[in-house]
């Protein structure tokens, strides 16, 4: 059995005859080894490592400008942060250290917010400020002088897009006693609105969401508190119909005890000497119901103004 | 042969309806919590990483999530997107850097910016890391349509993230 066995080029490579005398000329003949006698060690080539020079923190001043070390938000860096820190929690033993920690690079660092940052930054945004308005220095001041209220939402994510279907809601706050209103006016004004009154703060909420535009919720809000206040203030031809049975509470002045009251005295009601009292405590007597504190009070009004014994 | 065909056909059969009707398991074996956590070997020599050592349910206790953004809060807008975005970015990472994070990858999201981040090996020539890390960020940025940055930490051997041997 051979064990070398000897192999021409030509007839492995190609069957060209130029290249074949060309090679044949300055090459030897391969050696084909079948036994597994390896005449030299192969020398493999060995990793090298690529250098690393040492942390950065190392070499930094105490008093350098972290400022401009650390200008803006990023994950953490222990070889940056000359600061021992250690995150992770062990049964037994230290916190793990910063090098190589991933809980560290996973948490929100405000590194770039040190206070003397933000103090910088808040000077370099001084000279874009204006002085607060005069004559607005109170809530109170800013109520008066601005009655309506518009408010809208604009709403912050970790997404590449910044519209939010919540921002087109517009709620317009404005307070009833700024709204000039007679009584009639005041009285249709609220049947219109509603709920949207709130009696015990005096203010009117209009929150509009019907539109898909913020500008186009906007201009409905104001075109329904504008169209709210001159419907209020129109007197219809069906209202002047309204007869005592159609109130909605008891009214004095347009009552038949008024009209009793006029005739027995022969004169008006605003010359009659306690019947202001009197018109009150009728007023109460129907709209809140009998109780015994009404009714007694209405027989003394009574007694006050016919002067009879108490 | 005839049999053996029908036999097979009727066991088929079978198996299909089984899949069909078997919607509720009560075997004992489905109550296993399994997910994310790291069986003990014989010898003791399994590496674990803090992140890997600590199970699912010490999230937000001893270690954080390895995705920050807000679609998974309540109301957050576009979470299965995020989900896919993260689940591709994750992909693409490891095999752009094969075999060089150590660590798990950390996704972070600030308005429009992704945060990627993660610990890797000191086996690359600086070159080729600073080749890795623009190539990462221009195409992900391509792809993603939003600002893209790698920040990464190094480490001189991967023992050095090992936490425990389990």
């Amino acid at each position: 059995m051979a064990t070398v066995t000897r192999l021409y080029r030509q007839q492995i490579f190609r069957p060209s005859y130029i290249l074949s005398r060309h090679l044949a000329e300055d090459t030897e003949f391969r050696v084909l080894n079948l036994k597994t006698t390896r005449s030299q060690p192969v020398q493999r080539k060995k990793l090298k490592k690529p250098d690393v020079l040492p942390p950065r923190s190392y070499q930094m001043p105490v008093d350098q400008d972290w400022g401009s070390v650390w200008p803006g938000p990023r994950s953490f860096h222990p070889a940056t942060v000359p600061l021992p820190i250690r995150q992770g929690y062990v049964d037994k033993g230290a916190p793990p250290g910063k090098y190589g920690n991933a809980e560290l690079m996973k948490i929100p660092n405000f590194l770039h917010l040190t206070p003397p940052v933000i103090k910088r930054q808040c000077e370099a945004l001084k000279r874009f400020c204006t002085p607060w308005p005069r004559g607005l220095e109170t809530d109170s001041k800013c109520e008066d002088h601005f009655p309506v209220e518009v408010a809208s939402s604009n709403y912050c994510y970790s997404s590449p897009s910044i519209r939010d279907p919540m921002a087109r809601i517009v709620t317009v706050k404005v307070k009833l006693s700024r709204i000039p209103l007679d009584e009639h006016a005041k009285d249709k004004f609220l049947r219109l609105v509603g709920d949207r009154y709130n009696e015990s703060t005096d203010m009117l909420t209009i929150v509009t969401d019907r539109c898909p535009l913020r500008k186009q919720n906007y201009d409905y809000a104001m075109y329904l508190l504008t169209a709210l206040f001159h419907e209020s203030w129109r007197v219809e031809a069906w209202e002047k119909l309204k007869s005592e049975a159609d109130m909605e509470y008891y009214d004095w002045k347009v009552s038949a005890s008024k009209k009793s009251i006029e005739t027995l005295f022969g004169k008006e009601h605003t010359d009659i000497t306690h019947a202001d009292t009197y018109s009150q405590t009728v007023d109460a007597l129907m709209n809140e119901g009998e109780s015994e504190y009404s009714v007694t009070k209405y027989g003394e009004a009574v007694r006050q103004m016919l002067q009879l014994p108490q | 042969m005839s049999l053996l065909a029908i036999k097979n056909a009727v066991q088929i059969f079978a198996f299909r309806n089984s899949q069909v009707q078997r919607c509720i398991h009560t075997t004992a074996i489905c109550h296993k919590v399994q997910s994310g956590r790291y069986r003990v070997t014989p010898k003791k020599d399994f590496p674990l990483t803090y992140e890997m050592a600590n199970p699912p349910h010490r999230i937000a206790h001893r270690k954080s999530w390895n995705s920050w953004n807000t679609s998974n809060l309540q109301g957050g807008p576009r979470p299965s997107e995020t989900a896919i975005e993260d689940l591709f970015i994750r992909k693409f990472v490891t095999g752009t850097w094969h075999s060089l994070f150590v660590s798990e990858i950390i996704i972070k999201r600030q308005h429009n910016i992704i945060r990627i981040a993660g610990i890797i090996r000191q086996t690359l020539y600086p070159r080729k890391m600073y080749f890795l890390i623009g190539y990462t960020e221009e195409l992900l940025s391509f792809w993603l349509q939003c600002p893209v940055k790698l920040e990464l930490q190094t480490v001189t051997d991967k023992r050095d993230v090992i936490f425990k041997y389990i």
